[in-house]
């Protein structure tokens, strides 16, 4: 859990229990400066109340914090001048508008130009609504405005709750754009939590991810996504799986066997792709297609956050497939997958 | 400090935009402001019409009730206005999460309890101020009507200046000690609820409740000394006394001045209690979680 280099956030032995719920049971992280960190775990896992106590909005029951280098919550107002946050749905005031909102709200932490309000919304694309009030946004207007306000003043840190959620594709892929281009110009470190995984995969360098309350893992996504196997797509002729899963079982390489949607899904140890090409059609197996699957953040972290086990609902294992093919076998989709 | 004024001004822009603002201000001066103009309508018209009718000083006797009036009514309905206010700037704002967002800025806690309860003071002393200046307008017009030899001949020397400015800055220090202590009241009350409504209510209960007591315990006491001994501790007597009509006449009429025990003892009380308060919303405060 230590990192060399210097951390824009450091948590340790955090915990916190709401009445008897018990919602944080010692997390402990460490954010590295600079870095587009994701903050991962299922719905309940206390990664929004990390947020919270970290910001200073709870106080926790015990653990350290530190933000900036400051301990939180004693230096919360000079963190709080170089942080842009944005915990759960921004609840901007209602009869005011987009414009109105982000004025009077960045006022307070220092002046702020009309100019410069007016160049933070058309980043984030509400320049026609800037006159609009924010109870008549949609959900996706009113994410953006949130993140709109968490940039206004290019902070050090930017800390966001789901920034997405909400937002239509575009809107994705816009918000995604936008926070790697301040993580370009302006260095800053950006902590975002998320469920939505592939965008995590597709922003982060950093992930940590919780589950009950405590780290599962944490790292750099190259370093996590590093398991030693690779994950293979193989599609036959049809009525021919049941052979091509009991040849292909019988090879050394193959680590495990599954039927997936639309052919077999293997595990193989790497470099073994072309061994099991061979084999197959030297059985006169037709390969329709050979598809390398590029190891998810998504398989990682249902491994990691799956506590249940009987989750492999439409995923039957092909019968008589690897001991182990059951066991990381995947849930239906998770819904805001893209 | 310039964060701190932000947050002032921001929250008085707030209470501005508020449906409840508007009304409170209606309700404040409609009355004074309607019986003043029909009065001083009917001083120029009987005079323009050679009746003779109402004198000056009639007008100006009228006025002067029409300001104690304003000062009274002020007084009752101030603590609806402030637990409505109140409640939605601290239960309300909470609830919808407004807090949540305030608190993610740089400010500090207590300067958002400070901030709040200063941009509802002002507004207040500026709806009673606006009633009282309109008044002192009335009269201002009568005179220079009065005083003009062409419209109207018979000239008589009379007090023109309703309301003295000593007087004026007398009456506006009770008022701000007096609802100084209710905001205080209120919002520690409003701490403990996410509901502006039930928040209201609860405390106008327990504040009406304790007035009533109040104007119990002579009676009460009676029977037993002790009923008196508890009654002291009720802090709205010091409000209701610095609101009377006895304490408003007597600065209007320079009888009474802020010096004398009479207004000087309901005023240290009501600024001790005000400082209670404010000092335990504030600790409340500090330890609140903001969740929503």
């Amino acid at each position: 859990m230590t990192s060399p280099e210097s951390t824009a956030i450091r948590v340790r032995g955090l915990r916190k229990a709401f009445g008897r719920k018990e919602a944080l049971a010692g997390l402990d992280f460490a954010v590295p400066d600079g870095a587009v960190a994701g903050f991962l775990g299922p719905n309940g896992a206390g990664k929004t109340t990390t947020l919270r106590l970290l910001l200073g909005l709870a106080p926790a029951d015990t653990g350290e914090m530190e933000m900036l280098g400051e301990p939180m919550p004693g230096g919360r107002v000079p963190v709080l001048e170089r942080t842009g946050a944005l915990v759960e749905k921004p609840s901007f005031l209602d009869h005011f508008s987009g414009f109105d909102n982000l004025w009077w709200f960045g006022s307070l932490n220092r002046p702020v130009t009309r100019e410069r309000v007016g160049e933070v919304l058309g980043r984030v694309g509400l320049t026609e609504a800037a006159g609009q009030s924010f109870g008549t946004y949609s959900t996706g207007m009113k994410q953006r405005l949130g993140v709109a306000y968490a940039i206004l003043h290019r902070p050090r840190l930017l800390i966001l709750d789901e920034p997405t959620n909400g937002m239509d594709p575009q809107g994705r892929v816009q918000m995604r754009d936008l926070l790697r281009e301040i993580h370009a110009a302006e260095g800053s470190t950006i902590f975002l939590s998320s469920h939505l995984l592939d965008e995590v995969q597709r922003l982060c360098d950093y992930v940590v991810i919780v589950d009950h309350g405590k780290t599962v893992r944490e790292g750099y996504v190259g370093e996590i996504l590093q398991s030693g196997q690779e994950t293979w797509e193989v599609r036959v002729a049809d009525g021919q799986q049941e052979r091509a899963a009991g040849l292909l079982l019988a090879q050394p390489g193959v680590l495990s066997c599954r039927s997936g949607p639309r052919g077999l899904e293997i595990r193989l140890q790497p470099g073994q792709s072309a061994e099991v090409n061979r084999v197959l059609v030297g059985a006169g197996v037709p390969v329709v297609a050979l598809i390398p699957h590029e190891a998810s953040l998504e398989e990682t972290f249902i491994a990691l956050t799956d506590t249940e086990g009987e989750t492999g609902h439409g995923n039957r294992p092909v019968p008589g497939a690897g001991v182990d093919s059951g066991a990381k076998a995947r849930p239906p989709e998770p819904g805001g997958r893209s | 400090m310039t964060r701190f004024l932000t947050l002032v001004r921001f929250e008085l822009v707030k209470v501005l935009a508020r449906k409840k603002a508007f009304l409170f201000l209606l309700a404040l001066n409609v009355v004074p402001l309607l019986a003043s103009v029909i009065a001083l309508l009917v001083y120029l018209k009987m005079k323009g019409l050679g009746l003779g009718g109402l004198e000056y000083s009639v007008l100006v006797e009228m006025v002067r009730g029409l300001f104690t009036a304003h000062m009274l009514l002020f007084g009752w309905i101030s603590p609806f206005f402030l637990a409505l206010v109140i409640g939605d700037s601290f239960s309300g704002e909470s609830g919808r999460g407004y807090l949540k967002l305030l608190l993610l800025t740089p400010v500090r806690r207590w300067q958002v309890v400070v901030a709040k309860a200063l941009a509802v003071l002002v507004f207040l002393l500026l709806a009673v101020a606006l009633g009282g200046f309109f008044l002192q307008l009335d009269l201002w017009v009568a005179r220079a009507v009065t005083e003009n030899p062409a419209m109207i001949w018979d000239v008589k020397p009379a007090t023109t200046v309703l309301v003295e400015t000593s007087a004026a800055l007398q009456l506006f220090v009770l008022s701000f000690l007096a609802n100084l202590a209710l905001v205080g009241f209120f919002i520690l009350f409003s701490m403990f609820s996410e509901s502006p409504v039930l928040m209201a209510f609860i405390s106008l209960i327990v504040l009406m409740t304790m007035q009533t007591y109040v104007l119990m315990a002579p009676y009460l006491t009676r029977l037993d000394a002790r009923y008196g001994q508890v009654a002291d501790w009720c802090f709205t007597r010091h409000l209701s006394r610095l609101s009377e009509i006895k304490t408003v006449q007597g600065i209007l009429g320079k009888t009474l001045s802020l010096a004398d025990p009479w207004v000087r003892e309901p005023m240290v009380a009501s600024l001790g209690w005000a400082a209670f308060f404010f000092l335990l919303a504030i600790a409340v405060f500090q330890r609140k979680q903001i969740l929503s």
